[in-house]
């Protein structure tokens, strides 16, 4: 590519993982008026959404253009020191709880003394990483939404072939992720874009990606970087992924979150909170629980809609601390839900959960949000991460994690698109940014890093994770078993072991899921997956 | 311990009041951001936008309707319900550049 492009790159989304591809490509010595960052939010921030914890001090790297951010960004709200984990039944909850000095980061600990989780605001984190952007020299448009990518085909091969640029006006964004006409329901579902010419189609699928489409209007770019985040559009419109999967419902969450206002001071209080000073934010605490709450609501749903009978939704809770606030929500397992249940709903019942209810309580509701998640990545990446001259990262290429003790995305998103930055500067200074040089670098490295290697590792969790029981009779029976345990009722005392057997056998009784689930066979076979977490 | 059944409770959560917390800067009903095609609803058995969504936007039987009445204005541009429809009834898209939900928190 000989002829002068409009900018080097051009990113396509400015959260994370874009800002982070952006500031990498500075640190490669890019000049910032070669990058474009243009985000469909005005102001920057204002689409995105996350429940709100940071893992990971990623952000380091960026410290020449950042400074001191974990002070300074008013978007990193707490620093994570105390962390929760816990199963929650309509009336028991079963907390396993860490305080962790060398989560301090002021030394003195045997464990490496270092913050390395913050709970954050997306909004305002992500508008104070634009500003920064703006400050080291890279040109950032907010509210600007890219509906098509400029794509030239090749005609030949080697040098002689011809160039020519792809009529945009030939099909509409629409056109690549809409249903056709003729679409069948299930599996048979066809898009439009298969009904168009052959070879706009193969231009759209495989042709060279060279910039966007905007109002009509086409600006040029030797790589485009797609950070649309988790819901991308233009990851399935110009399929790095199969329409099919991209819509398919396996491991993807909703997220529904409400923001909390308490105060300060109430935080700082309520979950004893050490409260910031000039060197160090305030403290703060992070929650995950797994939710059995649903048995009435699911048993209501499935008595109005029976083809969803026996079905009973998988939502896990999370609630974190943030400066003022605190983020409350729940993450919804799609597939798992049954017909008759609102995702809205099954919110509510984690809000008025005692324990919960408890630590909102005076709160005032500033926020309500919802936002996909593509949980477990390896099932939810798209087919390729790289082609002619266009690379995805972050959520967008579903590089999320989860393994029940945490769920992390932020971290990944900035790590992958600091691989994308070097590589990208790399592949522009070798003058060459075809699908083979972007994966050799770009998709390699992915590979070999971090985020590749834990979510392998960790996918048999995901077999745990998804088990039903985790979301029906294990809180309940960890719940009931504890309860009993610790109580005193003056009556005779009996061991643990014997609660527990009690307690299974009385639960037993409720449900013949219940029966089944508790059996031995099955008793060891979450033994046995829950060893891998 | 009794054999009589524990009451878990059914909750409903305000869903107009969530909404009414965020902002919002709407575009006109020509370039609306959804389009579904709501005839095709009518064989759908299932309604799992109407359940999906966490905006309620998609109203149907579950409200006494026979016909599905969507209405994108309260979209939080989350795109579950274009993962949940398989009839091929939703064509989905984010909002003009600007347009859309406005989050103040995140």
């Amino acid at each position: 590519m000989t002829d002068e492009t409009d900018f080097d790159v051009i990113v396509i989304g400015a959260g994370m993982a874009g800002a982070a591809t952006a500031f990498q490509l500075l640190k490669e010595g890019m000049e910032g008026d070669r990058i474009l960052v243009v985000e469909r939010g005005d102001p920057v921030g204002a689409k995105n959404m996350s429940g709100g914890i940071l893992w990971g001090r990623e952000l380091d790297d960026f410290e020449e253009y950042l400074g001191n951010w974990e002070m300074e960004c008013n978007g990193i709200e707490r620093y994570i020191n105390h962390k929760k984990i816990g199963f929650l039944s309509s009336e028991d909850a079963v907390f396993v709880e860490g305080k962790f000095a060398s989560w301090d980061g002021i030394g003195g600990t045997e464990e490496p003394s270092q913050r390395a989780a913050w709970s954050v605001l997306r909004a305002k984190t992500d508008a104070w990483l634009a500003e920064k952007m703006e400050e080291a020299g890279i040109f950032v448009m907010a509210g600007i939404k890219i509906d098509q990518l400029h794509i030239r085909t090749r005609d030949g091969k080697g040098d002689d072939a011809e160039i020519s640029d792809l009529d945009h006006t030939s099909y509409t964004a629409r056109d690549l992720t809409d249903p056709a006409p003729d679409s069948g329901e299930g599996g048979a579902q066809k898009w439009k874009v298969d009904n168009l010419p052959k070879d706009v189609v193969e231009a759209i699928r495989n042709g060279i990606i060279s910039g966007i489409v905007q109002d009509g209007e086409v600006m040029t770019s030797k790589v485009v970087v797609i950070a649309e985040g988790s819901n991308s559009v233009l990851t399935r419109g110009y399929h790095f992924d199969s329409m099919l999967h991209a819509q398919s419902k396996d491991d993807m969450l909703l997220g529904v979150k409400e923001v909390i206002h308490l105060g300060k001071e109430r935080i700082d209080e309520r979950f004893n909170c050490f409260a910031g000073d000039d060197s160090r934010p305030p403290s703060g605490m992070a929650m995950e629980l797994a939710l059995s709450l649903y048995r009435d609501m699911a048993e209501q749903a499935w008595e109005d809609y029976p083809d969803t009978a026996g079905q009973m939704p998988r939502c896990g809770g999370f609630f974190y601390t943030n400066l003022d606030t605190v983020s409350c929500g729940i993450i919804v397992q799609l597939k798992s839900l049954p017909q008759g249940l609102h995702t809205y709903d099954l919110y509510q019942a984690f809000k008025e959960q005692p324990a919960i209810a408890a630590l909102i309580d005076g709160g005032e509701v500033l926020e309500y949000s919802g936002h996909l998640c593509p949980e477990f990545g390896l099932h939810r990446m798209p087919h390729r991460f790289a082609r002619d001259g266009a690379i995805v990262v972050g959520d967008a290429a579903g590089l999320v994690f989860a393994n029940g003790m945490m769920i992390q995305g932020m971290n990944n998103a900035l790590h992958s698109g600091k691989l994308a930055g070097k590589a990208i500067a790399k592949c522009i200074g070798d003058n060459d940014v075809s699908e083979t040089a972007l994966n050799a670098t770009y998709t390699k490295s992915l590979k070999a890093s971090y985020i590749f290697r834990d979510l392998k590792r960790f996918e048999p969790a995901t077999k745990f994770l998804n088990d039903d029981a985790n979301f029906t009779w294990v809180p309940e029976l960890i719940g009931k078993t504890a309860n009993r345990v610790f109580r005193e009722i003056g009556e005779e005392k009996i061991t643990a072991e014997k609660v527990f057997f009690g307690t299974r056998k009385d639960l037993r009784k409720k449900s013949r899921a219940y029966k089944k689930g508790m059996g031995w066979l099955n008793l060891i076979r979450i033994g046995m997956l829950g060893r891998k977490l | 311990m009794s054999d009589k059944k524990q009451k878990l409770g059914l909750f409903t959560y305000d869903i107009k009041n969530g909404l009414g917390l965020i902002g919002y800067n709407i575009d006109d009903h020509e370039h609306a951001h959804i389009i579904v095609d709501v005839d095709k609803c009518d064989d759908c058995s299932h309604m799992m936008c109407v359940w999906g969504c966490p905006a309620q936007c998609y109203n149907f039987r579950d409200q006494g309707l026979e016909k599905m009445k969507f209405q994108y204005e309260d979209c939080v541009e989350c795109g579950t319900c274009f993962i949940m429809c398989d009839q091929g009834a939703v064509s989905w898209n984010h909002p003009r550049g600007g347009f859309g939900i406005t989050y103040n928190q995140g």
